[in-house]
């Protein structure tokens, strides 16, 4: 997984969102719709339903009244809302002019229609009665159109409201539900390269556990081959060890024997090399070890001692180069990880101060103790390392060009594998009061 | 002195035996472990030099068993097995020194002289009766304000008889002390040493 948000998540996300907004939005357009049809039919209906029942009423009448109709307003009924009610026809009656609009033409059918009168359209409700007394009742249409409108509009409000709503509410919940991948593409982004343990299943949606458990055997099979690599270079370092030896001790031997100086040189020259080649296996076995998987039960290291022993060993050697070499610092702390490789680490750092410090030169170590960590600082006076080279001096065999120093190249490499071993961080950097040189900083966790 | 050199690399074993007889010991060389026992069994030995990763018996069951028989013949273990785990249980098995591959030469004679002065008891690194000094380490023997140096027959011999001051060796046992297996015996060899 590489560090941007994939493509894949971002439009399955994207088409989720995309998908369930369009139904929500259709689903909602087509319950308007209905609603409003609805209601709309209803508005009618009732229309119809108060005709019809005014008309039954009125023509129960045997004659037609001869006084007009009142023609009063009701309080609070919209004049536009009234109920007109005509008599239209009448055997033998002579049927008073109607004084105000709509006329309605005696040749109208019974039953329910619509017509236009003017500029409005009426629905009407003609009845015969028994005496042949024909009624007409009828209401504006613009009413009923207009109560539907509202009443349509009134159903259709919530629907139009809550549609964004539950647009907007699943992309949220979209981008809850894939939250744990994200965490989870998060977390592996964060892990050191060396690590290779499990990931967890549990917060994650169980359509992805067939890929976690995948992941996790993929891990296992590539932890398997690295042990096995591994092992095989330290069974190849072991393996070493016994021609070495006899190699060593037949130059020992050849040594005590009678030569002529010429030959004597030669053998030394031998003897260098056999030297530096058994340096190198221990070396080779040593990074081996400590690139095993970290121990169970670390012990707790006095760092102190730990620097102190590793001393002992390099003044002679800051000694030949007339080095100033220091302790600063009083604080003792503790710090995890076995007493050998501490010491290892330590002593790494310190001989590579002093190789790469020119005659004359200071090497200071300091120990200090903050906010439950340890921080061991070894600073020298050399030529220092070129920040891009940085990273690249802690590969197994890489040596800086032109220093000079013969090693095995394998001590930084050491160095990292232990503190990787004990969970503290390694970085070199410039020395605080800017001079020339370099700072080797371990920080060690808390212990 | 009798010394046994137990290790199964060939070049190894015959860098060592070679080395050994150089310094005027009497080394005889086994490869394994069952030929180690039987030579034990058979013969006196003044240091056993033991390789642990050994055929046919290991060499901390070859410790076990020299130890449970009682004999206490100063053992130095060499071993490639350098982890503390493989040291402890090397000594705590009964050896008296752990060498760790590759070593030096001299590192395992000096350790070999160290084992022998605490097998004679003594802290004094010369070897004497008061009237003769041998040094051990280079050989050389002194009287009065002549120091001689000996030779790989003489020294062995001188040796074995300063060992134990007052004690009577015979001629055989002598003999033991001076030449390895494969050593031709000069049948009047000791004599003429002796005189």
């Amino acid at each position: 997984m590489d560090g941007r948000e994939g493509p894949l998540t971002a439009s399955l996300r994207f088409r989720l969102s995309l998908w369930i907004s369009t139904a929500i939005l259709v689903g909602a357009a087509i319950a308007g719709v209905y609603s409003y049809v609805a209601a709309t039919d209803d508005a009618h209906r009732n229309q119809d339903t108060q005709l019809r029942q005014v008309g039954y009423l009125i023509s129960r009448l045997d004659a037609v009244p001869t006084s007009p109709m009142a023609r009063e307003r009701v309080g609070d009924v919209d004049f536009d809302a009234r109920l007109v009610v005509r008599f239209i026809d009448a055997p033998g009656a002579r049927l008073p002019h109607p004084e105000r609009a709509p006329y309605f033409s005696s040749t109208l059918p019974d039953g329910l229609q619509t017509v236009a009168i003017g500029r409005e359209t009426w629905r009407v409700f003609v009845r015969t009665n028994a005496k042949g007394v024909r009624v007409a009742v009828a209401q504006q249409t613009a009413v009923r159109d207009a109560a539907a409108r509202s009443s349509a509009l009134r159903t259709v409000m919530p629907i139009l409201f809550l549609g964004p709503v539950l647009v907007l509410l699943a992309a949220l919940l979209v981008r809850a539900m894939f939250l744990p991948l994200q965490r989870l593409a998060a977390q592996l982004r964060a892990r050191r390269e060396h690590d290779l343990g499990e990931l967890e299943r549990a917060e994650l949606p169980s359509e992805v556990w067939p890929f976690v458990a995948e992941i996790n055997k993929l891990m296992a099979r590539t932890v398997r081959a690295l042990t096995l690599q591994r092992r095989f270079i330290a069974d190849a370092a072991h393996e070493l060890r016994s021609p070495m030896t006899a190699m060593s001790l037949q130059a020992e031997r050849l040594a005590a024997s009678d030569m002529p100086g010429e030959a004597r040189e030669r053998l030394e020259a031998l003897s260098a090399g056999l030297s530096r080649t058994r340096v190198l296996l221990d070396q080779l076995l040593t990074l081996a070890r400590t690139q095993e998987s970290p121990v169970d039960q670390p012990t707790r290291v006095p760092l102190k001692k730990a620097i102190q022993e590793c001393l002992e060993d390099l003044v002679p050697l800051a000694e030949a180069k007339a080095i100033d070499l220091g302790v600063v610092g009083d604080a003792d702390p503790l710090v995890a990880g076995r007493p050998v490789d501490i010491r290892i680490l330590v002593k790494n750092l310190v001989d590579n101060a002093i190789r790469y410090t020119p005659e004359g030169g200071r090497v200071d170590i300091s120990v200090a103790e903050a906010n439950g960590r340890v921080t061991l600082d070894v600073d020298d006076t050399g030529a220092g390392i070129p920040p891009e080279e940085r990273e690249r001096v802690f590969d197994p065999f890489y040596r800086v060009l032109g220093s000079g120093e013969i090693g095995s190249g394998l001590g930084l490499a050491i160095t990292l594998s232990i503190a990787n071993q004990v969970g503290a961080a390694i970085s070199l950097l410039e020395k605080p009061d800017g001079t020339h040189g370099l700072r080797a900083r371990v920080v060690f966790p808390g212990c | 002195m009798r010394v046994l050199l137990v290790e199964d690399d060939p070049m190894i074993g015959s860098v060592v035996q070679g080395a050994l007889r150089d310094a005027s010991y009497a080394a005889d060389w086994v490869r394994d472990g069952e030929a180690a026992l039987t030579a034990l069994r058979t013969l006196e030995y003044e240091l056993v030099l033991l390789d642990l990763n050994l055929p046919r018996i290991d060499g901390m069951a070859v410790l076990h068993t020299i130890r449970r028989a009682r004999n206490d013949v100063p053992v130095l273990v060499l071993t490639a097995r350098e982890a503390t785990e493989d040291r402890v249980a090397g000594l705590d098995g009964g050896a008296d020194d752990y060498l760790v591959k590759p070593f030096a030469m001299s590192e395992l004679l000096a350790r070999m002289r160290a084992l022998t002065r605490r097998k004679e008891g003594t802290t004094s690194t010369v070897l004497g009766n008061g009237i003769v000094e041998l040094d051990p380490a280079t050989h050389e023997a002194r009287v009065g304000a002549v120091t001689v140096r000996l030779t790989a027959r003489e020294f062995p011999l001188l040796q074995a008889l300063l060992a134990r001051p007052g004690a009577i060796l015979s001629r055989s046992e002598l003999e033991n002390r001076v030449y390895g297996w494969n050593e031709e015996v000069e049948s009047n060899a000791i004599e003429f040493l002796i005189h």
